[in-house]
Parts: structure tokens; sequence; C-alpha cells
């Protein structure tokens, strides 16, 4: 049978988002049976012209327009091409799939997400809290709800801590002056809440994760991130063999009943050696085509698990993999441009 | 000389190292090869030095400060425990 699959988060620039390695790990190694659907945002949304990889683009609203919207718009893709499973790769999307998933199982759209539960204990608003009623270990974190709070994260946590958006961003500050900068960006970016985290002295492991419906998990591939951009986004990074973060991400996922995929930031402290728990972000990361490298193909496992398919247990991860993100321009004729714009899709 | 290596390590024929749990890589020369390998056989340490000046033609006192010097930096760096 055919698979239809409708990704999003398709813009690829400094700060790619997750939906381009998606796609690939779902063509790899030697394509896909079925059509590939993307489902971008904005006519500048770069990797919907990638023809290679897609067959339909369609423009979809933004989530902060409302759930009754974006599910106009998927039925409407879904009559036209039909969707048999929708992966949505964006941190901000998540809450709207899982406000509109009855309407999309009615539909015979496929989705495998987080319960609205695992949600909820795992933002970074709320994550503190049910790690320290867990026995997991997180940096110390104010969430701040209201502009005063600045003060009580002077004092409480010190310098230097991370500042977080909600959803996106996170900046190290050193001093008062960074502190209120940052947080007024965030706010006009984000708004509130916002996290300040603990700086942990340590190395930074990723992991790549996807969760069954018992918490158990599935798939599973760490990494440590050997080259940063600026904003702090891997261009390269290295898979790795690790028992402890294996072990460290099933204490996690059973806690808290996690299902679907994710991307989970550790990091294992200098002084103490100890594993702590920085973010639990509930979509594939960018660098998701790694998986494929390390022969756990997680996109794939996760269409399989959408449909109710029954799935080969994975290998595990290979170490010593590494990717490196390498930038490459594509060619858009102005009919591309033309039919996104006035129709809001296009056809390869 | 007993030492416990702290992960899964593989070192290549070239002298390339890469330590499967943290995801950090070396370089080691030929002595440090020769000794890594004789180490990870769980060769004694008199063995070892005995082998050093056999193989680079050393007297016993360079052999010793190579094997100390060596192992002194694998503890620094993580690969064996302290």
């Amino acid at each position: 049978m055919n698979i239809n699959v409708a990704v999003t988060g398709l813009h690829a620039t400094d700060n790619p988002a997750p939906g381009i390695g998606v796609v690939r790990c779902l063509k790899y190694p030697d394509g896909w049976n079925g059509q590939i659907i993307g489902l971008g945002y904005d006519v500048y949304d770069t990797g919907i012209y990638d023809e290679d990889l897609l067959d339909h683009t369609y423009l979809i609203p933004y989530p902060n327009q409302g759930a009754d919207r974006a599910l106009n718009r998927i039925l409407y893709v879904h009559n036209q091409q039909r969707i048999d499973v929708l992966i949505p790769t964006l941190d901000s999307e998540v809450a709207t799939y899982l406000k509109i998933k009855p309407e999309l199982d009615k539909a015979g759209i496929a989705t495998y997400l987080p319960t609205e539960q695992a949600i909820k204990r795992s933002v970074k608003s709320a994550l503190y809290d049910f790690c320290q009623s867990n026995e997991i270990m997180t940096p110390d974190t104010v969430v701040i709800r209201e502009p005063g709070q600045l003060e009580e994260v002077f004092e409480r946590i010190g310098f230097p801590f991370f500042i977080k958006g909600q959803f996106y961003d996170a900046h190290k500050c050193t001093n008062r002056e960074e502190a209120t900068k940052h947080y007024k960006d965030l706010q006009r970016n984000w708004g509130l809440p916002m996290i300040a985290q603990k700086e942990i002295t340590g190395q930074e492991f990723d992991i790549c994760c996807v969760g069954g419906e018992n918490g158990d998990v599935i798939g599973a591939v760490p990494i440590r991130k050997i080259g940063l951009t600026e904003k702090g986004k891997a261009w390269a990074a290295v898979t790795l063999r690790n028992r402890e973060l294996l072990e460290f991400t099933r204490e996690i996922f059973q806690k808290i009943g996690w299902c679907g995929p994710c991307e989970l930031e550790i990091m294992q402290e200098d002084k103490t050696g100890n594993l702590i728990l920085l973010e639990i972000n509930p979509r594939f990361p960018a660098w998701v085509f790694l998986t494929a490298g390390a022969e756990q193909n997680l996109p794939r496992l996760v269409v399989d698990l959408a449909m109710g398919n029954s799935y080969e247990p994975l290998p595990p991860a290979k170490s010593g993999v590494t990717f490196v993100r390498h930038a490459t321009d594509l060619i858009c004729p102005l009919e591309y441009i033309e039919s996104l714009t006035i129709s809001g899709e296009l056809h390869y | 000389m007993e030492v416990n290596f702290k992960s899964e390590v593989t070192l290549s024929e070239s002298g390339f190292l890469f330590d499967h749990s943290s995801g950090l890589t070396y370089t080691l020369n030929p002595t440090g090869q020769f000794i890594f390998r004789a180490l990870q056989n769980g060769k004694g340490g008199q063995k070892i030095l005995s082998q050093i000046m056999d193989e680079f033609d050393v007297d016993d006192n360079t052999a010793r400060k190579d094997l100390d010097d060596f192992i002194q930096q694998l503890k620094e760096f993580g690969l064996i425990e302290q």
C-alpha cells in the first residue's frame, strides 16, 4: 500500500526546522512508496521548493491562527491528496494537532503524538516541578510569569543562567544588563511565560527518541554535538553508544509516560558526572536524518506506529556516525512562487 | 598492569581513537598505539616496559616515563578510571 505522508516545519535556514530531515529519512535509502506532501507557512519557507523531496506543497495557517483554521486547511489538503499520516515537527504546533486529533482520526489521517498529559508535564514551564517530584535531576529553574520576577531569578539562581522562551530561543545571561535585554526580546517575540535555568557546566548530549504507548523507549539515537552555530544549533554531531544515557532516557519516558517522537537535551555535569535533564522537545530534532545513518530510521518508525503497523525491533543505534550540515541553494522558477502566492499550493 | 577503561573505545590501525560513550576522538602516535593495545590486552606493567624497550629501542627510564605519561594522559581525558 502506498502511504501518503504530510510533513510540517520545512523552513531550513540558519535555524532549520526538522521537516526536511524527516522527509529525507522517509525517502532513505531508496525512495518512498507514496506521496510526500509538504505543509509550509510562508511562500519563502525554503524547503517547500525542494522538488526532489516533495510531491506537493500546501501553505497552512500559522498555529496562532487557531485550531479550526488549521483543521479546515488540513482537511482541504486531505481531500485533494489523501493524507495517510501527518507528522508535525514544530514545538508550537503540538497543542494544535492534539486538539484536532479526534477530527483527524475521523478523517483517516493518522498521527503519532505525545499525550496531552505528557505535554503538560514536559513543557518548559512545568518540567522543573515534574522533575522535582519524580527524582529526575534538572537545573534550578524559575518560571517567569510576571515582569517583576527577574529579581527572583537574580536572587535565587544567580549568574550565569539561561533565559528561554516558551517554545524557542535561549540566551546565556552573565549580568543584569544582559538578562534584562534578553528578557525584553523574548517577551516581545514569544510572550510569557519564559524560564530562567541555572547554567550547568559539563558535556551536552542530545537524544532523538520515539516512545511507545506504554512509555517504553522504542528507538533512541544519542549524539554529541561537535560544531555549533552562533545560535547553538548543531552543524556537526556524532552518534554515541552510551548505556547511562539510554537508562536515563528510559527512566524519563517511564515517569512522564512519553509516547511519540522527541528530543531530549541532557547535560553530564563535569563536577559530579550526574546526568541532568535540560529540556524535552516534543518533536524530532533538525538533525533527525542522522537517525537513518545510525540504522534507526525513526521517522519511518513513526509512520508504522501511526498506521498501527507491526514493526521490526530496531537494532542498537550505530555509534561513530557523523553528520555535517551543508547549505545548498534551490532554484525556484517564478511560476512556483506565483502558484504558492496565488493559490497556496504547488504540485511538482 | 591492569587499567579499567571507562567506556567502549575503538582504536583503528591509523591511530584514530573513538570513545563511543562521549563521542570524543583522539590521535595516538605509534608509541601511544603500542601502549594502548598492550593495556587493552591486559598486559602487565613490566611486560609493557620491556616491549617498549624492544620495539622502540629505548632505555628503561625512557620507556617508564613514556608509559607513565601516557597513562596519566588517559586518566586526564577520562578514558581510564582514576
